[in-house]
């Protein structure tokens, strides 16, 4: 299934978000209010691109948005930013917003503007720089997941039909084989929350579950190849 | 004196300065008394400290109890001879170490030589002694060197001299140190003042001794009057003298106007002064603090990044400094209740006052100015590379440089940001995950725990732990050896002392973990 994103702003966020979504195979929208930054999003080959005044509802209202597309707003600039997050929340109510705020004063107004989702510019970065004062190893570690190198990944697996974890019990796996960890669940019936295995979980694997584990990426590809089948396959 | 003896007494002199100044143990010796007295840092002077003034105030206590009740012999022994044998020795050592006489003349000797003229050892002995005289006539020297007096015994008044050495605690305490300097800062205008305060004394002494002497029965001398002078005009006014003729009162009128005009100003100097001096010892005073510990952050830049730096709870534990150049950004901070001083970190002296070689210095640019930030990385490194960096690029394009410059962590706001963005577009779920984890909130908190010399891990291999029983979840091991990261460890590997597990698990099992594994000696924790 392809995620389609409406990314507003294609500035100093917009060019690296846009990006890598589209690297990953999201289907990106752009929406820019700035003549000049819309020629620079064409050249850089995307097509989808709408040049609009989003200060306006009439020309937000013609935009294609579907109940479960994300609405990024990554404006460059503060205000128009939340402004638009208050227009998007009114016009669409129900689909998830996610925005970018580079000033301390500015999350707490686009939370209350109505978006679901607010990563702060410098919030982020100094949970980092407390990390690699008090946990150096695993600021390192988890760096891996999220920076281009990709080390490591967290990986959501769904269990297939007819696969060989159905009905067995957590305990009975050994993932340590694959070279994967076991980290958790996620558990649809709570509103796709996520539950750590530390926290004692006790569980017999149905087909549909989605299991959650970390690995390299060609030690993940090769167990959710290797659950799809009857039999596990001997060591 | 003949001119043979005279010859040969200064050869003597020059022959005892040669070997003085040629032995290491004479020179090791001297710097190591030198050392004691006078720096702060020096671990013995704590207790020699303590001792002198435990000298001083017992001296006291008898120069009090000596009033009404007859002293013990041991006791006036004690207080005459022993206390001022210890202040003398003292006073000696300091006015020794002070400057080298033995090299004064050695180097006299060796220019004389150079240029061909004759030697003379008087020169360089009265350059020497001049250089022990200038010390001699310091405030501290003058009383360190009264408070040895009240040994004297047959001058009785001489007793009162031991009030001096209370004055000699003011070595002692630095905020009266401080009082000084400041006073010192303004010695034109004291001196000025002091200079009106005498001729006013005097000249209206000598008019109400002319004008009274003979009127007023209660002035007698001279010194009465010059006594009431000085009593009228400070506005203080016993009253034991006053004036009864018309001149006499017109004299008094005059000196009370002009005494309020002077207490008001020698107030207002002394005032601003302080007003002036007070930021810079308050700077002062938190640099000492923050040099105390044995781990700091110095905080380069009071901007957004730093505040949300401080706002996040973890922030509590450290100890640090901020620095900013721009004035009203440090009176900000001050106002928000952080420590923080007005400086530049990117000047050599700035950085050179704290505490590198003893403490473990963390560096943050937090500056959005690349140059800026990069000449910090730099000066910091080039003080002490043992210092580490953590500097805040603009953008990808320039963190080479950052890493040229030493940098140890690079950080790229808008970077970190994006990514987060698009880590949350895409996988919601590893989102919320690395959210939990980063921020420990919620019950996977990401930890790590080092193997410690007598810790129970130590020469285990990770299949004997029973981490499930732990509910934790081995992530990684770090190893000790080669710095590097083992991902998903075999069951076999060996632990060893200095390795770090990243365990992933809930903060309550990550503390019991790390206590349980701290085996008997325990003292390992963090």
């Amino acid at each position: 299934m392809k995620k389609h994103v409406i990314l507003f702003g294609y500035g100093k966020f917009g060019v690296n978000v846009a990006d890598t979504i589209h690297a990953h195979g999201a289907e990106v929208l752009l929406v820019e209010s700035d003549r000049k930054r819309y020629k620079q999003a064409v050249e850089h080959g995307f097509e989808e691109c709408r040049l609009m005044d989003v200060t306006r509802d009439e020309e937000l209202e013609t935009l294609p948005v579907k109940p479960e597309d994300q609405l990024v707003c990554v404006m460059d600039d503060d205000h128009l930013n939340v402004f638009l997050v208050l227009s998007l929340r009114a016009l669409f109510p129900d689909n998830t917003i996610l925005a970018i705020s580079d000033s301390i004063h500015a999350t707490r107004k686009l939370k209350m503007a109505g978006a679901d989702k607010v990563i702060d510019l410098y919030a982020v970065s100094a949970n980092r720089i407390h990390n690699i004062l008090n946990k150096p190893v695993a600021t390192r570690f988890l760096e891996g997941f999220v920076d281009h190198t990709h080390e490591y990944s967290f990986r959501e697996i769904e269990i297939p039909e007819g696969s060989f974890l159905h009905g067995r019990k957590l305990e009975e796996i050994d993932f340590h084989r694959y070279g994967i960890i076991f980290v958790g669940m996620i558990d649809v019936e709570l509103g796709n929350s996520f539950i750590f295995v530390t926290t004692g979980l006790e569980h017999k694997l149905d087909s549909g579950d989605i299991i959650v584990c970390i690995g390299h990426d060609e030690d993940l590809e090769r167990f959710a190849e290797a659950i799809r089948q009857k039999e596990e396959p001997k060591a | 004196m003949t001119q043979a003896e005279k010859e040969s007494l200064d050869h003597i002199i020059l022959r005892v300065a040669r070997r003085l100044d040629q032995s290491p143990r004479y020179k090791t010796f001297k710097a190591k008394v030198r050392d004691l007295l006078n720096n702060p840092e020096n671990p013995y002077k704590k207790y020699f400290d303590i001792t002198i003034i435990f000298l001083i105030i017992s001296s006291v206590f008898i120069l009090i109890y000596e009033v009404k009740h007859p002293i013990p012999y041991w006791m006036e022994f004690y207080d005459i001879y022993i206390v001022s044998l210890v202040f003398l020795i003292e006073y000696l050592l300091r006015l020794w170490t002070y400057s080298d006489l033995s090299s004064e003349i050695i180097r006299e000797y060796d220019e004389a030589v150079f240029v061909g003229r004759e030697f003379s050892i008087w020169p360089a002995l009265a350059r020497g002694l001049r250089r022990k005289l200038r010390y001699m006539v310091t405030p501290a020297a003058i009383i360190d060197m009264l408070a040895i007096f009240p040994a004297y015994r047959p001058l009785r008044v001489l007793r009162i001299f031991i009030l001096f050495r209370f004055l000699k605690l003011l070595r002692y305490t630095r905020s009266i140190n401080q009082f000084v300097d400041v006073l010192a800062n303004k010695r034109f205008e004291l001196l000025t003042l002091l200079f009106l305060l005498v001729f006013v004394v005097f000249t209206g002494g000598i008019a109400i001794y002319v004008l009274e002497e003979t009127h007023n029965p209660r002035i007698n001398s001279l010194f009465d009057s010059l006594y009431w002078s000085l009593v009228t005009i400070s506005t203080v006014g016993y009253g034991d003298i006053s004036p009864v003729t018309h001149g006499g009162r017109i004299i008094s009128m005059l000196i009370i106007v002009f005494g309020i005009a002077m207490i008001s100003f020698a107030t207002s100097v002394i005032v601003s002064a302080f007003s002036e001096k007070l930021d810079e010892l308050k700077e002062e005073r938190v640099v000492e603090e923050v040099n105390k510990s044995k781990e700091f952050l110095i905080i380069c830049g009071y901007g957004q990044m730093t505040k949300m730096f401080f706002r996040q709870a973890e922030a509590k534990q450290y100890n640090y400094i901020i620095l900013d150049k721009d004035p009203a950004r440090v009176a900000e901070a001050i106002h928000d209740g952080y420590d923080a001083i007005v400086d530049d970190a990117s000047r050599y002296t700035t950085l050179s006052r704290f505490n590198t070689e003893g403490a473990r210095v963390t560096v943050l640019c937090m500056s959005h100015d690349d140059v800026e930030n990069i000449y910090i990385t730099l000066n910091a490194k080039s003080i002490n590379p043992r210092i580490r960096v953590i500097a805040r690029a603009s953008s990808q394009a320039i963190v080479s440089k950052y890493q040229r410059a030493g940098a140890d962590h690079i950080l790229l706001p808008h970077e970190a940001a994006s990514t987060m963005m698009s880590v949350a577009i895409l996988r919601p779920t590893m989102y919320k995950a690395i959210h939990a984890i980063f921020t420990g909130q919620n019950v996977a908190l990401l930890d790590e725990v080092k193997v410690y010399e007598h810790s129970i891990l130590n020469g285990r291999r990770v299949k004997e732990i029973d981490f499930r029983a732990y509910k934790l979840l081995l992530i990684g091991v770090q190893k000790a050896d080669g710095d590097r990261f083992v991902f998903n460890p075999d069951g076999e590997m060996l632990l060893e002392k200095g390795d770090i597990l990243l365990v992933m698990g809930h903060k309550m099992s990550i503390a019991y973990f790390r206590e349980s594994s701290c085996g008997v000696k325990g003292g390992c924790l963090r």
